[in-house]
């Protein structure tokens, strides 16, 4: 049995994204024939609207449906339902109008897809972990390769019981998990997917999400300080010294983009990265390159990952600022955490490396986005769509993980060191310099081309080799790995 | 059981905190680090007294382990002893037979045959290697390196083999005992430790390029926990500890016991950084150089077992000890190069098969001693840093 | 069991809710490093890359009692010790078990006769759910252990026990 689930395996898999991804589209699709429903209405009956569109009733919509409004223009395509069903697509198309449910919807499907990632990224951890480490990993909980090894966490956490420690401050001991929590699904709300996937684009998207990061901060705080424990205390004034004193470096990474776009809109500094690998706004010049790296590195101090985890640093300080929760409690930290990793990685692919687009150029694709649904979704696969955003998000947690379970933690004063001596005056000269390149040196001209060149390169060469070592390792996976292979002594 | 005086105008001792940190005066905290603690190697209880995240004052606090070997040496004979002993450091049991067997048989007078000679440089050798992958691993995992911990283990699974074919245990062995080794090799030992070796030796390399020479670790551990020559000796400190401040000083070669005069071997000693390949923050008497101390020597126990593979003779592996061996009156005092440094066994006798007294002299209770001295004007996070580099181990600590 | 505990009638349901309820913890146990002597280095073998725990989804093992289901007794227990193991069994939260590791936790050990400060048997201060042989038990033995202790786990039940 086992052995037939592995060959189908993959092809499980892809179905199961591909499901995933239609129940996230059918929605959208839908809002886009509600709207057409109202054009096309309000143009036939000439209501004064005053530009708006007109809000229909249950009844236009039947009748829509069922082709029944006299004298009504019928475009080619229009397919007529008989009267049950339009009644039924009728009640389910006219909530799809208001402006409130649409917002409830996106709701939902961010809050939806953060809980999902971030059980995916709970268990692939322990997978990456173990396979660095020349282990299996979770293997056993339901089947194959311990996919259930997060629901069964979760489930366990819930049963567990609430302990509230005597001399903790319990308004704010329960208060601290729901206001790191919150702010990390919440910066999900602006973070777009895609130019029409994004639940509201903001005209200062970035700053909203640079906020929500900032917040964060507060909610570990409370929890050290609510713990009544000197141990979570320490962690807690760790954390608050890396965290706010890396957001600097990490504002100043930011702004070089920004500067060199002009706008802090999410969507149109993706959109302007649609025509192709060169494109992407990390290899237009030598200092975004090197902002982006800042930005990286600055991510993983702000989200408190290895090597900059001192907070958490289990061999120091046995759990850090969470020592004291048990429970769901301490699932809404370690959620938040692999929340804000996938952001942080979602923010460098947006800011940097072509957002949702491939490294194929939009423009091959143009004729597929208005043709039948299946070229769409295909245009959506292969040239611009939050799959490829998801994709290098993952791609980018997984970077994330690698460090975690390869380098050692660095000592605070070394992490202030680094910030402030190192880091802070780099990325201010990173900016200076690209301030005086945008203003002198045209895109245009040879010397951005040339440099645009070089950095495309530098990019290609990178991404090459990951993708080659990858190969190379997984082809030499037995030989590499050393226990799993074992050999006994003669007899035994 | 502290000197420190933070009130003192003494200058620092190197491979303190710096001076920006030291001035700055914030409220005394007293912290306790243990007894259940994932950093400190077994059940150590530390209080720090702390100012902010600068250390002034730390006492070690043990005997949770304390486990009466001692009281059981005096009502067991030497031959039922033998397996106690191998709980007091119980990541080198075979080490801890060894010393113990040596003390009794020279009090005894026997004589060791050739082979059991052989057999058990090999064992003390293995397993040396085996507990330094350990220490290896654990100190990685202290800085906050997970990965290295599993490597050693890994390859601490095929030491255990090898020590399981040979006498069925993984970790207690019971194996080394008086008169020689309990039990002959087994078949294809010798080709299995002679693939181990050529398996194991490139692998060193690999984790120096790791874990040892990488950045991050070494400006965790590079002048850190400077512990000078003088003060090594004047505490006691012996084995890696005292090796990493840089006196040469190993028993195998200075005073040497079994047969370690046949084999050529090195002492590798902590050097000052810049030359040879040493990183230049290192500084010698820190804690990179005690660790690194501990690499070295798991390349210089592949050397000797290698030449032991070479020289192996063959007959006898055991004396012909009588069923109740009866202790002659007389004490002996004897000390080997254990891991951790010289591990001592005096057996006083008294013309019975039970000895009147058994004492252990623990190298991790002597080089415990000095973590008061060291963890002086430190930061925090320094001292799962400098108490790992020290490697201890709280059965030899408590006994 | 914690708050779900002997709380509801038998019927239909509780079943199928015990199943997944069951199903959950006993797939996902963490353990506490808990570490006191010889036992604790075959432990950390059982988490390493030949025996490796994890598999089992219990490899997650957390420094902190607050956040561990499981403590394994992993060596001797003393005198001085033995205050130190009730005070973290205390702060374990419902539902919590006991795995006494080796043969010191189970009664004394090698240490029986003449060890003055050893508690002879650890299920002298905490309640012990499986006790595992040894001295040390391989890392085999310990997973058995484990299932052992699963296979408890699977037989608990949120109904209410009959008079």
């Amino acid at each position: 049995m086992g052995s037939i689930l592995r060959k189908v395996a993959l092809p499980i898999f892809l179905i199961g994204v591909a499901a995933i991804m239609g129940i996230a589209w059918a929605p959208a699709l839908l809002c886009g024939t509600v709207d057409s429903m109202r054009d096309d209405l309000g143009t036939w009956y000439k209501w004064d609207l005053r530009g708006e569109r007109p809000t229909l009733t249950v009844g236009n919509i039947r009748q829509y449906l069922e082709g029944s409004i006299e004298g009504q223009f019928a475009p080619a395509a229009h397919v007529r339902f008989g009267h049950s069903t339009a009644v039924a697509f009728a009640y389910v198309l006219w909530p799809l109008q208001f402006r409130i449910t649409r917002d409830v919807l996106a709701v939902v499907g961010v809050v939806g897809f953060v809980s999902l990632f971030a059980m995916f990224a709970i268990w692939w951890e322990r997978k990456v972990a173990a396979r660095m480490q020349s282990r299996l990993g979770p293997m056993r909980v339901g089947g194959w390769h311990g996919w259930a090894q997060s629901l069964a966490d979760g489930l366990k956490l819930l049963q567990k019981e609430d302990i509230f420690i005597e001399g903790a401050d319990r308004p704010l001991f329960r208060m601290a998990a729901y206001v790191a929590f919150v702010p990390a699904l919440g910066l999900f709300i602006a973070l777009p997917f895609s130019a029409a996937w994004i639940a509201r684009d903001l005209d200062v998207g970035l700053i909203f999400i640079f906020a929500m990061f900032g917040v964060g901060v507060l909610g570990v705080l409370i929890a050290g300080w609510a713990s009544n424990n000197k141990w979570s205390m320490f962690g807690a004034m760790r954390e608050a010294c890396q965290m706010i004193s890396y957001e600097i470096p990490l504002g100043f990474a930011l702004l070089v983009p920004i500067m060199t776009v002009g706008t802090l809109r999410l969507t149109t500094i993706g959109d302007l990265q649609s025509g192709g690998f060169q494109t992407w706004l990390a290899f237009r010049n030598p200092f975004l390159l090197a902002a982006a790296l800042l930005f990286f590195i600055a991510a993983l101090a702000s989200c408190k990952r290895a090597p900059f985890d001192l907070p958490e640093a289990e061999s120091e300080l046995v759990a850090g600022f969470h020592t004291e929760y048990s429970g769901f409690r301490w699932a809404l930290f370690f959620f938040a955490e692999y929340a804000e990793m996938f952001a942080a990685g979602a923010l460098a692919a947006i800011l940097f490396f072509g957002a949702w687009h491939s490294p194929l150029p939009a423009a091959w694709g143009e004729s597929w986005r208005h043709g039948p649904l299946w070229q769409q979704a295909l245009h959506g696969v292969v040239f611009s769509g939050p799959l490829w955003l998801i994709g290098k998000g993952i791609f980018f947690v997984y970077v994330q993980m690698w460090l975690r379970w390869t380098l050692p933690r660095i000592r605070l004063d070394q992490v202030m060191y680094a910030c402030v001596q190192v880091m802070l005056p780099l990325a201010m000269l990173v900016l200076l310099a690209n301030t005086f390149w945008e203003w002198l040196v045209p895109s245009r001209s040879v010397l951005g081309m040339a440099a645009n060149a070089v950095c495309t390169a530098v990019g290609a060469v990178a991404v090459l080799a990951i993708i080659g070592i990858s190969i190379y390792g997984f082809v030499n996976r037995r030989r590499l790995v050393g226990t799993l292979v074992v050999k006994h002594l003669p007899g035994a | 059981m502290s000197d420190t005086d933070i009130h003192s105008q003494r200058e620092a001792p190197p491979g303190t905190a710096p001076a920006a940190a030291r001035e700055l005066r914030t409220e005394e905290m007293l912290v306790n680090m243990g007894p259940q603690h994932p950093s400190t190697h077994g059940v150590l209880r530390l209080m720090l007294r702390t100012d902010g995240e600068l250390i002034l004052e730390a006492i070690p606090h043990i005997g949770y382990l304390h486990r009466c070997a001692e009281k059981i040496g005096e009502n067991v004979t030497p031959v039922q002893f033998v397996p106690m002993t191998d709980r007091l450091d119980y990541l080198t049991g075979m080490n801890n037979n060894h010393g113990f067997s040596l003390a009794v048989e020279k009090l005894c007078g026997l004589e060791v045959p050739e082979r059991g000679h052989y057999i058990r440089v090999i064992m003390c050798e293995l397993n040396r290697i085996a507990s330094h992958l350990v220490s290896f691993g654990c100190y990685g995992m202290d800085i906050g390196a997970f990965t290295p911990f599993l490597y050693g283990f890994r390859e601490r699974e095929y030491i255990l083999d090898l020590f399981e074919a040979t006498c069925g245990a993984r970790l207690t062995y019971n194996y080394l005992t008086i008169g020689g080794a309990s039990l002959d090799l087994p078949e294809g030992f010798v080709e299995r430790l002679a693939w181990f070796l050529d398996y194991f030796e490139p692998k060193i390399d690999e984790y120096n390029n790791l874990l040892s020479f990488n950045y991050i670790f070494i400006k965790r551990t590079a002048n850190v926990g400077v512990i000078s020559a003088a003060d090594a000796l004047a505490y006691g400190l012996t084995g890696p500890c005292l090796r990493g401040s840089g006196v040469k000083w190993d028993l195998r070669r200075c005073v040497p016991y079994e047969i370690y005069d046949r084999f050529e071997f090195d002492i590798p000693v902590g050097v000052p950084g810049g030359n040879a390949g040493i990183p230049p923050e290192v500084v010698v008497g820190d804690s990179w150089s005690r660790y690194y101390v501990r690499m070295l020597e798991m390349k210089q126990s592949v050397r000797i077992l290698r030449q032991c593979l070479k020289q192996l003779a063959g007959g006898e592996f055991r004396a012909k000890v009588p069923r109740t061996l009866k202790l002659p009156a007389g004490e002996v005092y004897l000390e080997v190069e254990g891991v951790r440094g010289q591990l001592g066994f005096l057996v006083v006798g008294e013309n019975k098969p039970i000895p009147r007294r058994v004492k252990i002299r623990g190298p991790s209770f002597c080089n415990l001693c000095i973590v008061p001295h060291v963890c002086r004007q430190v930061l925090l996070a320094d001292v799962p840093a400098i108490v790992g580099s020290i490697d201890v181990v709280m059965g030899e600590v408590d006994r | 069991m914690g708050w779900l505990h002997n709380r509801f009638e038998e019927n239909l349901a509780i079943t199928s809710v015990d199943w997944v309820l069951n199903w959950a913890r006993s797939s996902s146990i963490w353990p506490m490093t808990f570490g006191l002597a010889c036992c604790a280095i075959e432990m950390m073998a059982a988490g390493a890359s030949r025996f490796d725990l994890d598999r089992f989804g219990a490899g997650a093992f957390r420094a902190t009692p607050r956040q561990s289901d499981l403590m394994v007794v992993a060596g001797t227990v003393t005198f001085k010790m033995a205050s130190r193991i009730r005070r973290l069994y205390n702060q374990m939260p419902d539902p919590k078990y006991v795995l006494a590791m080796g043969a010191c936790t189970i009664g004394g050990g090698p240490y029986f006769k003449y060890g003055y400060h050893v508690v002879k048997g650890v299920d002298l201060i905490v309640p012990v759910d499986v006790y595992i042989p040894g001295c040390p038990p391989r890392p085999e033995a310990l997973i058995e252990g484990l299932m052992r202790l699963q296979d408890k786990m699977k037989r608990e039940t949120i109904a209410k026990k009959a008079e």
